[in-house]
Parts: C-alpha cells; structure tokens; sequence
C-alpha cells in the first residue's frame, strides 16, 4: 500500500497506542517509537510493526508509535487503521489482518 | 444445560483498555459495541480492534456479542464482514424492526461464513428491539431465523418514539417488556433487559432487576462491571428454591429407577415444566455460587 | 470507568464557563490566550479536571486540575484535541509548554523544536518537522547551484508585492552571494500563500542569485509566533519573537549558512518594527548580520502593501499601476484580483 497523506488512529489512554503514518518523501520505511516499556518490549514491538508493513506491502513511510503498554493485537490493530487511513483506502482485506 | 446470560457487559469498541479486560469481570457475557458507542469518525478504528481482540485474546469461555452498526448507517456491512470472520458467538443487530432485517442481515452472515469457509450458522445472531413497530413485530422478528438466539429490548430510543421518558417504575416499558417477553418464549429463545443507566440510584437498579427477574428475563444488557454483581445476586435462586429443585431432580432419578411415569416431591404430583424450572434453578445456583456442583468443569 | 467523566468542546465558552476555563489555567501559571478558537473541558463527577484549547495548528493553554493528576487526562486530553485537528485537515500539530512538562509531552508523542530556557519550549509530533523542512531548504539551494560566501536572507509576506518589496529585494541581493528569499506561508493574509507566493516569484525572476523558499510552520508562522497574526495587538510576545528567532539562527541559519538578515524599516506597522527591534537584538548575538534598508518612497509616502490594498479599495488602478511589478498588476486586474477587492470592500464596510 501507498502511503499518501497522514493517517492517525488510536489514543494516548492506558493499553492503547497511537500510531501516525506520514509520507517519507522517498526515504523507506522510518519508525519511531516511544512507549512506557520500551525497554522490555520495543524490540517486540518493532517486529510487529515491520511485519505488518511487510505483509501489506508498505514499502515506505514515517511510522510514529506512541505506546502505551498497548497488547501486540491492539499495535496491529491501529497500525491497520492508520495506514488504511493514510493510504486513502478502505477496500480492507479481512483475510489477512 | 441451557447457556446462562445474566449479564451482558457492554464494552465501547473503540476503548483498548477495556477490552483487553473485558472477561475478568465475570459477566455472562461480554458485548463488544460497535454502534452507539463509538463515533461516525472512528467506526474504522473501532472495527480493527474489535476484530484483532477477537481473533487474538482469550476471553476464557465467556460468551463474545458484537453489537454491529444497523445496515442503512452505512457501517453495517463492513461490520459483517469483519466481525464474522473474527468468529465471536454472537452478532447483535440493533433497531430491529421487521422479519425482513434479520433476513437481510442473515443473508450477510451466510454470505461471509462461505467466504470464510466457515458453516453456516457458525456465528449466532440477537437481535434489539428498539422502536414501536419492532415491539409490534417481536414475533415475526424471534421467529425469522434459526440463527436467533434472543432478542432484548432497547428503551432508550423506544421511549422517545412513545413520547415519554423512563421513570422508576418503568411502567411505560411494561407493554414493549410483556410483547418482547411472550414473543421470545414462543419462539423458544432468550429474552433480554435493557440497560440501567442511572448508576447513582441502586435501589432503581435493584427493584428494576427484580421487576424484570419476576416478568420472566433471562437477564440485562449492563454499562459497568460494578452492575454485575446486583443482578447475579438477585437472579441466584433462595436456598428454599434450590432445595425444592434438588428434591424434584431426585424424584426424576428414582421415577426413572422404577420406570415411573409419575413423579412425586414431597407428596406432590409434578411434571415436565416443573423438571425444567428445577434444572435451571440448579444451574442458576451453580453459577451464582450458592450451589456447589458435583460434576466439576461442565461448560454448557 | 466507574466516574462520571465528561468531555466538551467549546467554540464560544459563556462568561461562567470561562471563568471556570480561566481559574484551572490560572492554577497552573498559564493564561487563557485571546486567539483561541476553541476549548476542550473535560468534567469529572462535575468539577472542571482538565482543559486545552486549539489555536489553527496549535494546541495550547492546556492544565489539568492537581485532585485528578494520576488519572492519565493528560494523554485522554491530547488524544481528543489531536483527533480533533486531525478532523480539521491538521495534521502537522505543536503545543506550547514549559520546560519542566517537555518530558510529559515527549512521552505523548511530541519532539522539542525549540526551547527558551526556564521560560517555554515549543513541540511538534511530526518526528521529521523541522528537520524534514530544513533537508528541503537544503535541497531547493542545491538545485539552484547557488555558490558564494556572502549567504543573506530576507522574509516577506508581500500581501500583495509592491515595488517597494522589490527594491529591498534586489538591493539585498546585491549585496549577496546567495539571497533566500523566505515567503511567510501561515494564510492570515487576504491575499492567500499561493497567490503571494507566486506573485513573488514571478517579480523576482530577473534577479539570479534568489532561492525562494515557502516559510512554513517555522518562520513567522502561528506556530512559532502567534502574537504576530493576533489581531489589534501592538506589541508581539517577547517570548514568542525568541522562539522564533530562536529556530531561525540556530537550526535553519546554520543549515543554508546565512550570515545576513535583511528587513525594511518598518514606520507604519507597530508589530513589523517590533520584530526588526528584536532582530537587530538577537541576531548579533548568534553571528548573524543584520541590516534595515530603508523602504522606497512615491510621492513622499513609503510603498507599501498596505497603500497598494487601499488604492485597491478606491478602484485606483493607475494609482496602483506605478508602485507594483507588472505580475502584480495583471493579477489585480484579474477577475481573482476582483474577488479580493471585494473581501477587502466587505472588510472596510464592516
């Protein structure tokens, strides 16, 4: 998927995450995390993310992730909506999410 | 032994924390809300996390409900599409109003079970009636699918169409509650009570439940765990009920001993209707912890 | 989940909602700032816990009540006010805060563009911001394989370009190497960025040593320098003018290498000559040259965007013809020049 224009989703509220992805202007695949557990957990989270981008081909992208001791299934679940959302599409393929 | 569902905990569908831990409640049931709850701005959002949590957590046996948008707000189908493929137990359509939208909202659910390569009726459905000509049609509407397995009133739009407002008594819901009682158990199916939202008045709360325990509901849609407790307590049968119960299922046992057509407690003649009310106390007990069981582990 | 929470947004808050607005700022040393457009309250169990207000792309004035602090309003406050720029188009958001809240802000998913020690530090939650915006300065030079060592700098609005921004133009570029030309981007003005932008470059066309860079977010923009766009104020926030001094001589000077600041003096507008008072204070200070050339005069009055929307005004076309570039004057007399003589006429009718 393209990345066409900023797309946001999720909170700042206890067990959830925000995560915002830009337009890179051509510069790949650039993450940024900060989260409350980072230090046990943003290895995982990173992988998580990347897998994700992978599978849906987003092949480049500013990805912000502010966590907040959200579960790995709440990162990929706002991570669907934020690139769904910054990609301007809503043709969703429930089969592989 | 027919399923329990007391309490049906309602869980904004937009809200992470709250449906990570959904389940440690203990309600009989969880209901994910996907309608009213969440905002026109983040029914997509919400949809994502309703359908990860679903295909990821655990919710350790507790029955999932996903309270779906009405199909005409645009929303609905999505929903379909997602949701049953998340496979929860049940898909709740709200503003039920005729036979007809539980056959369009089946056919939907079929649909996407094949796409799935699921079976057919692996998703149950409940439907919420919430409006004058749904209460009119409750019949037409609990009979219209195989899938259905209760429907449950909604008050707070109903209300407003009959032009009034809820009072304590809830004497305005006393029709649309006996139409939506009598139409469930003549379809053989579950009824349901609407939300309590007054939080601050308990005693409301509590004389509502017994109001709805003794008009025959199998229980409520609740709005915080903190309801819960309440309607358990009060649904739990009296230790004089489940004596009796006890009493009639021995009587059962030992009139199939001598392969007796009659059964007898306490020198009183009773029959099937009495069999099944003396099961159900039994399991009510059970699940409200009054009651002990022999047999460990059984899960409906 | 069990307290009674409740959150508004409020476009015009009531005398007794602002006073209640005004009290939870005021506890926690902060004001409540004349161009707000809109404020978030959120109630607990009816008592005011947090607040935060939305200013175009930025968020500010934001206090959450001491009783509640361990609750998480803040990130519940943020998480509104962000969905709700976003709602808006903005995406590109920064708030406002002092030094000691950067931490708490930083965990909420802003990055410090510039701080004024002990005193504010502004954020944003774009992560490449600034930086993005000052690789792009980089690479608009580059492409116009510009090379020298006297690198000058000048910012305009031109609402719309006169001659009088002209002859400061070139006369800056004489005197450098390299001219970036910084076109303020934030759309107060009745001539819109586009228009003025464009207008710009197609007058300075004959001069080669320009690069002509938009201003964007952080060059005298809302986000940097609110008090500049605040309506009927005389003076500029002092603390505003060094935030935005500030980013230019420390992250976008030193990038482009410009070692020269030039403005017209300024007589007429009380906040321009403000500004140029600090410049002239500042800059120095970090390396930086400054230099007030003096405006052009026609028939003994400055040349001045200003006098160019009057004659506009007054239908004045012959008038306006001797003190604009030709690009300006056909875009007056287009029918898009109308529509702006008419917002304009509309304005003076008020």
């Amino acid at each position: 998927m393209k990345i066409v224009k900023t797309g946001m989703a999720g909170t700042l509220e206890s067990s959830d995450v925000m995560i915002t992805v830009r337009d890179n202007n051509g510069k790949g695949i650039e993450i940024h995390l900060q989260s409350i557990v980072e230090k046990q957990f943003g290895n995982q989270i990173r992988k998580v993310v990347q897998n994700f981008l992978e599978r849906f081909s987003v092949e480049e992208g500013l990805i912000q992730i502010n966590d907040r001791g959200a579960l790995d299934c709440t990162i990929e679940a706002r991570l669907a909506a934020a690139v769904y959302r910054a990609a301007g599409k809503s043709d969703y393929d429930w089969e592989n999410l | 032994m027919a399923k329990l569902r007391r309490t049906m905990l309602y869980v904004p569908g937009n809200n992470a924390g709250m449906i990570k831990d959904a389940h440690i409640y203990r309600s009989d049931s969880v209901m994910f809300d996907l309608e009213d709850a969440v905002s026109v701005n983040e029914k997509d959002t919400a949809r994502f996390l309703v359908f990860k949590a679903l295909k990821t957590l655990d919710y350790e046996g507790i029955e999932t409900v996903v309270r779906i948008n009405s199909i005409e707000s645009g929303f609905g189908e999505e929903d379909v599409k997602a949701i049953v493929r998340a496979k929860p137990d049940v898909i709740r359509l709200p503003k039920t109003e005729t036979a007809d939208d539980i056959h369009e909202i089946e056919s939907l659910i079929e649909r996407e079970e094949k796409n799935c390569g699921y079976e057919t009726g692996t998703v149950a459905l409940m439907a919420a009636i919430e409006s004058p000509l749904g209460v009119l049609n409750a019949y037409s509407i609990a009979t219209a699918s195989k899938r259905l397995i209760g429907i449950a009133l909604g008050a707070e739009d109903y209300v407003t169409c009959l032009k009034t407002t809820r009072s304590p008594g809830g004497t305005e819901l006393l029709f649309a509650r006996s139409q939506i009682l009598n139409a469930a158990r003549a379809a053989g199916i579950y009824a349901l009570d609407t939300v309590y939202s007054d939080l601050n008045n308990e005693e409301g709360f509590i004389n509502e439940i017994k109001h709805i325990k003794q008009l025959g509901f199998d229980g409520k849609s609740i709005i915080t765990p903190r309801q819960i407790e309440p309607v358990h307590r009060i649904f739990a049968p009296t230790e004089k009920e489940i004596e009796y119960a006890r009493k009639t299922i021995e009587g059962i046992r030992e009139a199939e001993k001598k392969k007796s057509g009659v059964i007898s407690v306490d020198g009183k003649m009773v029959d099937k209707p009495f069999v099944e009310r003396a099961e159900r106390i039994l399991e009510l007990a059970k699940a409200s912890g009054v009651l002990k069981d022999e047999k460990e582990g059984e899960n409906d | 989940m069990n307290n009674p929470e409740e959150s508004l947004f409020i476009k015009n808050p009531d005398e007794r909602t602002l006073i209640i607005i005004k009290q939870l700022l005021e506890e926690n040393s902060l004001t409540y700032e004349p161009d707000i457009e809109e404020t978030l309250l959120i109630n607990i169990e009816g008592e005011a816990a947090a607040t935060g207000s939305i200013s175009g792309n930025v968020l500010k004035c934001i206090a959450v009540n001491d009783k509640f602090k361990n609750r998480n309003l803040t990130g519940n406050l943020l998480t509104q006010l962000i969905s709700r720029e976003y709602q808006k188009g903005n995406t590109d958001l920064f708030l406002f805060t002092k030094p000691g809240n950067r931490e708490i802000f930083r965990q909420l998913g802003f990055y410090p563009v510039h701080e004024i020690r002990d005193n504010v530090v502004l954020m944003e939650n774009n992560p490449s911001g600034l930086t993005g915006y000052v690789e792009r300065l980089i690479r608009e030079t580059e492409e116009k394989k510009a090379e020298g060592k006297r690198i000058g700098c000048i910012v305009v609005n031109c609402n719309p370009v006169t001659n009088g921004h002209l002859y400061l133009i070139e006369k800056a570029s004489s005197e450098s190497d390299i001219l970036h030309l910084f076109v303020v981007e934030e759309d107060r003005s009745v001539f819109p960025f586009s228009v003025r932008y464009n207008l710009v470059r197609e007058a300075t066309q004959h001069i080669k040593n320009i690069v002509l860079h938009s201003g964007s977010n952080y060059i005298i923009s809302n986000s940097t320098f609110p008090s500049y766009f605040i309506k009927d104020t005389k003076t500029i926030v002092d603390l505003h003018a060094r935030l935005d001094l500030g980013i230019f001589s420390e992250k976008i000077a030193p990038a482009l290498g410009i070692n020269k600041r030039f403005a017209g003096d300024e007589p007429l507008c009380p906040v321009t000559s403000n500004y140029n008072r600090f410049m002239s204070e500042i800059l120095p200070s970090k390396g930086i040259e400054f230099e007030i050339i003096k405006r052009l005069e026609n028939e003994g009055e400055p040349v001045s965007a200003s006098r160019v929307r009057n004659l506009l005004v007054s239908g004045d076309y012959e008038g306006i013809k001797r003190i604009v570039p030709e690009a300006t004057y056909n875009f007056l007399v287009s029918e898009k020049g109308n529509r702006i003589k008419e917002i304009l006429e509309q304005r003076k009718g008020r």
